[in-house]
């Protein structure tokens, strides 16, 4: 036998048996892989299995007046994430979403209807929880020598900590430019939770005194009023009593319905401005928005306001609110589809045709109010004196808070549809009641004609014409050679 | 350039010795791995009809609680409406198909908050409720009237709400064990420190 073949045949036989390297190293490879992935998969469903038993961990005990959310949010991360969501201040609704809307450019009769007053200047669309003190402290609504501390009472959650360290009524009655190197957090967990528990807690003291005027005790209510009531401290109708100085209130002794507020600032006499082109007291309205919801279906339904804005989440075990306060319309899935089996697409049409019809109603009601402050200011040119026009300008300042109740409103309406609609009917009676009355009363005067009404159809020029009244430069409005025939 | 035979890429012969032993090792881990994760994940559960394999995760356990609650509670199981009935091809192809969705939605954390039946359930879950309720249907099919989905009327099968969070703790069932005797996993609860 051949050596040379034998040794041919046996390193034959190797090779038979031998495969590549790069044969090996990739099954090692793809073996490593599966491990990799295999292991991670039984991670993953530990940890699912688990997550039931995490959310009660506290990881840090919190400080009875902590004010910094992110400390907040080391025990709470999956409340905090979504809390830091609303610093997404782009979103839109067909009326809301988060994002700065210009009220005034959009609308140039509320610069007329604010005429002298702060909301002719700047009106924009208030943007999520976690602006609100950049925003307050930039606003043109709060410059030099206007000065109400009381501005911050909703902004931040080191307000029930400064009440604490200074007393209510010194907080209130304090500087807003003094207080600004201590209001460093925006609104957060301190406002509406207790640190201790968890619960939720009335941290406001003007929602409590409310209550108390009503006979009411705020502290009885229940858990799911309490998911309205947090949000009640600052979404709804409030003012700032003279006495103590810039004491903040809520209208609510004689009720919380529309009429039982004109009722209550009637009989204290209170207004905001005295508006210059009809020289009407004007009740500028805040945001009304827990006592129209409180009137509305939801409300008798007891669902609550953090039932649609902060509906609650599953993930995994862990069930938590989604402390992304913002409009149901941008989370429509997982807020009115809870209890409302229709399509996004269906309800959002819903939604929004229920609130377009509130916004033509409300732009009905706002043309009517912006031309009977200009009749009225017609008659004082024809010389009708104060007397006459008293019971027209009362009209005029219930018919304008009327409107405004719907108008700074959040949500067009929506909180209560048809109450928005009485209010808005309300609003758009007093102001033709009003124009009637003055037009009878120019009619004595021998002026049948309409005043001529100024051009006021963009922002720059109702600004123009506002300011002209509020110098006191007034526009002549009577037509030509018709003044003061009878005078 | 002989292709290397299956028994050949097997046997590893050719290789180092130290990649051959990695390479048996890797697999061993792999086939253990494996074994590990049939019992986390109660994998042969999905065999059977069990409502308990529905709540393996969390994200059917307010189905099953407003299920057990129900009116079907104590007549029907989740996979008696849920999957097809004709022959074993397609109820275990169904299950097949729609436990892999299930369990990559859920691993991946993409599940909606609000369940809705999807496009090839609708037709299961309908002929499922007419197997039973087939009596019931005789004169409504007489009539001749066009087909609608049961649930469009008969809306609160799973109960009057629809959300993973609808019912409240106390009445969510605990996920059925998964784990191994010396693991006491879900048995301990952490309290909140004051």
């Amino acid at each position: 036998m051949n050596p040379k073949n034998d040794s041919q045949t046996l390193s034959n036989k190797k090779d038979a048996l031998r495969i590549p390297i790069w044969l090996g190293l990739l099954i090692l490879l793809i073996c490593c892989t599966a491990v990799v992935v295999l292991g991670l998969l039984g991670v993953s469903i530990m940890e699912r299995r688990w997550e039931a038993q995490r959310p009660a961990m506290v990881h840090r005990p919190i400080d009875e007046w902590e004010t910094d959310n992110a400390v907040w949010g080391e025990n709470y991360p999956r409340e905090y994430e979504t809390y830091l969501e609303q610093e997404n201040d782009e979103t839109k609704t067909l009326y809301g979403g988060s994002y700065p809307r210009d009220y005034l450019e959009e609308d140039p009769y509320q610069v007329i209807l604010f005429a002298g007053y702060g909301f002719s200047k700047e009106y924009l669309q208030a943007r999520g929880h976690v602006y609100s003190v950049e925003d307050v402290n930039k606003t043109a609504r709060i410059k030099k020598p206007f000065n109400a501390a009381t501005c911050y009472t909703c902004k931040s959650p080191d307000v029930p900590r400064l009440m604490n360290e200074m007393g209510i009524t010194e907080f209130y009655a304090a500087n807003f430019h003094d207080l600004t190197d201590q209001i460093n957090h925006p609104i957060g967990c301190l406002d509406c939770h207790n640190p201790a528990t968890l619960t939720l807690r009335v941290s406001r003291p003007a929602l409590k005194e409310a209550f108390e005027s009503m006979g009411k005790d705020v502290s009885e209510a229940g858990l799911q009023d309490m998911r309205s009531l947090v949000c009640a401290q600052c979404h709804v109708e409030y003012y700032f009593k003279p006495e103590p100085k810039n004491y903040l209130s809520f209208p609510w002794k004689n009720g919380t319905t529309v009429e039982a507020m004109i009722e209550y600032y009637d009989d204290i006499d209170f207004a905001d401005y005295v508006h210059p082109i009809s020289k009407t007291r004007i009740i500028k309205a805040q945001h009304p928005d827990y006592e129209l919801y409180s009137t509305g279906i939801h409300s008798y339904r007891n669902v609550s306001c953090s039932d649609c804005h902060m509906p609650y989440r599953s993930e995994g075990g862990v069930k938590f609110s989604d402390h992304h306060v913002q409009s149901p319309l941008l989370n429509i899935s997982n807020s009115c589809a809870v209890c409302h089996r229709w399509s996004e697409e269906e309800i959002k049409t819903r939604v929004e045709g229920i609130q377009t019809k509130v916004a033509n109603a409300m732009m009905m009601s706002e043309e009517a109010l912006v031309k009977a402050h200009f009749d009225v200011a017609a008659a004082i040119q024809a010389g009708v004196s104060d007397e006459q026009l008293a019971p027209i300008r009362t009209l005029l300042r219930h018919g304008q808070f009327c409107w405004d109740y719907i108008s700074a409103s959040n949500g067009m309406g929506f909180h209560s549809p048809q109450e928005s609609m009485r209010i808005l009917g309300l609003a758009l009676q007093k102001a033709q009641e009003a124009r009637l009355q003055t037009a009878r009363l120019l009619a004595y005067k021998g002026i049948s004609e309409p005043p001529k009404y100024p051009d006021v159809s963009t922002r720059e020029k109702a600004f123009d014409v506002a300011t002209r009244f509020v110098n006191d430069e007034p526009i002549q409005l009577l037509p030509q050679g018709t003044a003061g025939i009878l005078n | 350039m002989k292709i290397p035979r299956i028994l050949d890429i097997l046997g590893l012969s050719g290789l180092p010795c130290f990649l051959q032993v990695l390479l048996y090792g890797l697999a061993g881990l792999i086939i253990g791995m494996g074994l590990v994760m049939v019992r986390i994940s109660n994998a042969a559960s999905y065999l059977y009809d069990s409502p308990e394999t529905c709540i393996n995760c969390h994200i059917m356990t307010d189905a099953y609680a407003s299920w057990q609650r129900g009116s079907h509670g104590h007549v029907a199981t989740c996979n008696d409406c849920h999957v097809p009935h004709e022959n074993m091809v397609s109820k275990y192809g169904f299950k097949a198909l729609d436990g892999t969705k299930h369990s990559a939605v859920f691993t991946l954390g993409t599940e909606p908050q609000v369940l809705e039946l999807s496009a090839t359930a609708v037709p299961v879950v309908q002929k499922n409720c007419i197997r039973c309720h087939q009596k019931q249907l005789e004169m409504v099919r007489l009539s001749s009237s066009k087909e609608q989905a049961c649930w469009k009327c008969h809306q609160t099968i799973h109960g009057p709400l629809r959300s993973l969070s609808a019912s409240p703790p106390e009445l969510r069932p605990p996920l059925p064990k998964a784990g191994f005797e010396f693991n006491p996993i879900g048995e301990t609860k952490n309290e909140p420190k004051e």
